[in-house]
């Protein structure tokens, strides 16, 4: 899986390139001044109780149980050497979305050569829509944790002929170029089925690791954040990225149209100017309802809105700081 | 209340009300297809945005609707119409007023009469009116009259007039009031003001056909009633029946009042007699009483009455009584003929009982001589023997009728015979029959009669006049009688030109025996044929202890009513007194006297001096007395024509405004945005 085929496209060459340029500068910039350990989440931690036999180091001994019962059992621990990573990133039809909003003359243009009135099949542009942002944003991450030599590892939802696509966190040069190139061959398509999706990634996931999951959680709240809480069952650290365009929560058109799903074909005409107002509402309440729901099963919301550019959203997940509730989604962290 | 269009056609314009439901069944789809990945949250939106457009549309689609509406009625020229009460008065300038002056009119209330306190309203009535309003004034009760000439401009002699005006005994002829007032209209449309208390059960019913013709003439009419509370006691029935003692007089009394009332009534009969009684009396209701009428009452019209202070006019009901405890008249028919006209006593027991036995005081038994054989004083005062043959096997029976108080009342014809009279009755007869003795040839007038004395007590009512017309009374043959001396034996008391007795009188024992020489059939006179007979018949008849002033026949008539009397087959000329004994205006039209009484009371038909022929019971109409209100003309007006009580409102303006509205309201749901 992690191995690269012998003829690549020389655009997803060049893609590779560029996500690895992308990440790599975005990463330092991150990492100047950071003096924390090379190995990340090197300690010593309980991992339980064993009967004493002879030939334990008795430096292990817990006296206090001894003193309470009379038996003499040693603690043991497990050393934590290393974290692995995973990237778990959401490329439903959906995320193919989120273009810039269109007036004037570019509305002209498209009119006439009909960009944007279908999503692109080709591969993502990695400014615009919400996949290329996650595209970015995955590899900037797993860059960045290559870096701090951690395992990392890939995880694709959906996406072009690929309902699912796993690949385990390990470590090493040549395992990110696989997963750059990975990245860089990945097209938006089909459905997410997040629950289902989760679900098995966290089965996959290894105890104690970190999963970052990039998602626009497209999907019924209630059908899939259950499915955070087996990660919480495996104390693994949950982050969860939710992707979305301003512009598009906004619902930024100039006149009525029919919004079509990629993921479903589901249409919908709409005239922005009556739906706007209840569209910011409704999107709103979305939000907030899935960094509830993430918190409350144990994980760690972060808004990623793609219109702010990656840098401030990759510091925001590598510091682990959360999303406050109710926080508007279309502007800052809300106060207090 | 009610909704009218003028232009209802246009009520074809509601068509246009498909257009908004078109246009809400039609939307516009947008033609430009953009993919939008945050389809979960548009589902969320295009939900919420249902549930407000389950409201929003439905009331945009009303609020058309209702928009097209209100044009579509304004074009129609909807206008609301209500009960606005009295039409408008006084656009004309012709106003006509009548005046009610029927019985009921005289209730007294708040110390006058409710004429009296109209006549107040109406001069002031007169005094709005602007100058130059053509007025005319109409009195009416039974009929009505004008008591102006025709419409004028002078209110000063209108309003004199209103002055004059007094109320009557009659009852309210609206209808003839309102034939009037149109005539006075000339056919013109015009005011016609009514003062009336609008009382009783006939007055508006009956006028309906008038009214509707008054309306259709472009006229209204405007009722002006008095604010008195109707309050009446009347006698409204009274009729003389069979009973315990002399009979029952029923009085039927009613109250018109909206309270109970007990009220101090009497019954007068005619001889004076007075009978008190009280009637308690329900609210807007009857009583029904009775009173017993003494074993000896003499005949003619008594009087059942009740205190009233309110209206006193109608307290009094008058009834016929017959004469009560009175004999009988035996006519014993000496000759029957082959037909009754050729019977002895045909012309007697039609001077007995000119309108037939059921209907006169006396009631004329005709027997056959053989009838003497039951004769019983108890039931017969008077016998009449007329022509009888042989008066032997009778004889004592006729003796001791006679000697306990009887009368006998012979007269002379072919039959009689002088020997067997003198022989039989010579206890009976003024003086013994000689022989019968022709006066005069067949053919000739024969000898008549010379006027009798008034001083007798035979014909004291003949005193003031009627004496004259015995001459005319002529006999071509007479029984002679023997020559006797003038005394409680005999006395003479009619004779013939030269002499001779035609009526005798003897008295015997209680009774008295009177004999006429001559016949009361034509056989040997012309009484029959004479004006005189039938009052000089039945004065004998009175005189001799029968029936007097109860004898006449007897009629019922409504004051202010024509009444006509169908005269026997006698040539008689009756004269009409009236309660006041005063002559009332009378007529003779063919066989009938016709007149009119103005009061009520006992009218008396008399022939000269004699006993009253027919007595006559006026009333008032009972309907008059019942001053209750059951439909007033204003009312009747509405019934009849009630768009011309109906105001209108034009709700075009109002509709227009209301669309106006509306469409502001559309407008602003409609800038508050479209729906998905």
């Amino acid at each position: 899986m992690s191995s690269a085929a012998p003829s690549y496209d020389p655009a997803v060459l060049a893609r590779v390139q560029r996500l690895h340029l992308k990440a790599r500068i975005l990463t330092e910039a991150l990492l100047q001044g950071d003096h924390r350990s090379r190995r990340v989440g090197q300690a010593i931690e309980f991992a339980g109780y064993h009967e004493y036999l002879p030939g334990h180091d008795l430096r292990h001994l817990d006296w206090r149980v001894w003193g309470r019962s009379d038996k003499l059992v040693v603690k043991t621990f497990e050393t934590e050497t290393e974290l692995p990573v995973t990237v778990v990133l959401d490329l439903s039809a959906d995320l193919a979305t989120g273009a810039p909003a269109v007036t004037g003359l570019r509305r002209l243009k498209r009119l006439v050569t009909g960009e944007g009135t279908q999503p692109s099949a080709s591969l993502p542009d990695l400014d615009k829509s919400k996949a290329g942002f996650a595209l970015s944003l995955a590899a900037t991450l797993l860059y960045y944790f290559y870096l701090r030599r951690e395992p990392i590892g890939l995880e694709l939802i959906a996406g072009e002929g690929r309902p699912i696509r796993s690949i385990p966190p390990r470590s090493g040069r040549g395992h990110l170029q696989a997963l750059l190139l990975t990245l860089a061959q990945a097209r938006p398509g089909g459905e997410a089925r997040l629950h289902e999706a989760l679900v098995a990634v966290g089965e996959r996931s290894r105890r104690r690791s970190l999963v970052l999951v990039l998602s626009d959680g497209m999907e019924e709240p209630e059908t899939w954040l259950p499915a955070v809480a087996a990660f919480g069952r495996r104390r693994t650290d949950l982050r969860f990225i939710h992707l979305y365009d301003r512009r598009e929560w906004g619902l930024e058109l100039d006149q009525a149209a029919r919004l079509y799903s990629p993921e479903t074909g589901e249409e919908i005409a709409v005239d922005p100017a009556a739906a706007r107002t209840a569209l910011r509402e409704v999107a709103t309440e979305y939000a907030e309802e899935v960094r509830r729901g993430v918190t409350s099963w144990g994980g760690l919301y972060v808004k990623g809105p793609i219109n702010e550019g990656l840098e401030p959203l990759v510091r925001k997940v590598i510091r682990g700081a959360p999303a406050s509730p109710g926080g508007d989604p279309f502007g800052g962290e809300a106060k207090g | 209340m009610s909704l009218s269009m003028l232009l209802p056609g246009a009520l074809a314009l509601a068509a246009l009300i498909a257009l908004p439901i078109l246009a809400h069944i039609a939307r516009q789809r947008p033609r430009e297809r953009v993919p939008f990945g945050a389809m979960l949250l548009l589902r969320r939106v295009v939900k919420r945005l249902r549930r407000r457009r389950r409201v929003k549309d439905p009331l945009l689609l009303l609020l058309r609707i209702a928009f097209l509406m209100l044009l579509v009625f304004a074009a129609t020229g909807l206008r609301f119409s209500y009960d606005g009460g009295a039409p408008e008065f006084g656009g004309t300038g012709k106003v006509v007023v009548l005046f009610d002056r029927s019985m009921s009119m005289s209730m007294m209330h708040g110390g006058s009469t409710v004429l009296s306190r109209t006549r107040g309203e109406a001069r002031e009535l007169i005094d709005s009116l602007p100058p130059g309003t053509q007025v005319g004034l109409i009195a009416f009760d039974d009929e009505a009259t004008a008591l102006t000439s025709g419409l004028v401009t002078d209110h000063a002699q209108v309003r004199s007039r209103i002055g004059v005006i007094e109320p009557s005994l009659g009852g309210s002829n609206l209808r003839a009031a309102l034939i009037e007032a149109r005539r006075m209209l000339e056919g013109e449309p015009g005011e016609i003001l009514l003062f009336s208390d609008e009382a009783g059960p006939r007055m508006v019913s009956e006028a309906s056909d008038e009214l509707r013709r008054v309306i259709d003439q472009g006229s209204a009419v405007l009722s002006k009633r008095p604010e008195a509370v109707p309050r009446n006691v009347a006698v409204t029935a009274a009729r003389y029946g069979d009973g315990i003692e002399g009979g029952t007089v029923e009085l039927l009394v009613s109250n018109f009042g909206d309270q109970p009332i007990e009220v101090p009534c009497e019954v007068r009969l005619p001889d004076g007699q007075v009978v008190p009684i009280f009637a308690d009396l329900p609210p807007e209701g009857e009583s029904l009483e009775r009173v017993t009428v003494p074993r000896q009452a003499e005949g003619g019209v008594g009087e059942a009455w009740c205190d009233d202070p309110d209206l006193p006019a109608d307290d009094a009901r008058y009834f016929h009584l017959p004469q009560v405890g009175a004999s009988r008249v035996l006519v014993v028919d000496g000759d029957p003929g082959e037909t009754p006209i050729r019977s002895e006593v045909y012309f007697v027991e039609r001077a007995l009982a000119p309108w037939g036995a059921g209907r006169s005081g006396v009631t004329p038994d005709v027997v056959t001589p053989l009838g003497l054989l039951d004769l019983d004083p108890q039931t017969h005062q008077v016998v009449f023997l007329a022509n009888v043959g042989d008066p032997r096997p009778f004889a004592a029976k006729l003796a001791e009728f006679v000697q306990k108080g009887g009368s006998l009342v012979i007269s002379a014809g072919s039959n009689v015979s002088a020997e067997r009279y003198n022989s039989a009755l010579s206890g009976l007869l003024p003086a013994p029959l000689r022989r019968a003795e022709d006066l005069a040839g067949r053919g000739e007038p024969g000898v008549a009669l010379l006027t009798p004395d008034p001083s007798l007590e035979l014909f004291e009512p003949f005193a003031r006049s009627g004496r004259t017309a015995f001459s005319e009374v002529a006999s071509r043959r007479v029984v002679l009688l023997e020559p006797y001396s003038e005394g409680s034996q005999a006395r003479t008391l009619l004779r013939y030109e030269g002499g001779i007795p035609a009526l005798v009188e003897r008295e015997v024992g209680k009774g008295r025996v009177m004999l006429w020489t001559s016949t009361f059939d034509y056989d040997w006179s012309n009484l029959p044929t004479q004006a005189v007979f039938m009052p000089m018949i039945q004065r004998i008849v009175a005189y001799l202890g029968g029936q007097s002033s109860g004898a006449g026949a007897r009629f019922e008539a409504d004051v202010g009513r024509p009444v006509a009397i169908e005269l026997p087959d006698l040539a008689i000329d009756p004269q009409v007194f009236g309660p006041d004994s005063q002559p009332v205006p009378s007529r003779i039209e063919g066989t009938k006297l016709i007149f009119t009484p103005s009061r009520p009371g006992a009218y008396e038909l008399r022939v000269d001096a004699s006993p009253p022929l027919a007595w006559v019971a006026a009333n008032l109409d009972p309907t008059e007395s019942d001053v209750r209100v059951y439909e007033t003309v204003m009312e009747a007006e509405a019934r009849i024509a009630p768009e011309r009580f109906l105001r209108h409102v034009d709700l075009s303006p109002w509709l227009l405004g209301g669309a106006l509205l509306l469409a502001l309201m559309i407008a602003l749901l409609a800038l508050r945005g479209r729906a998905t």
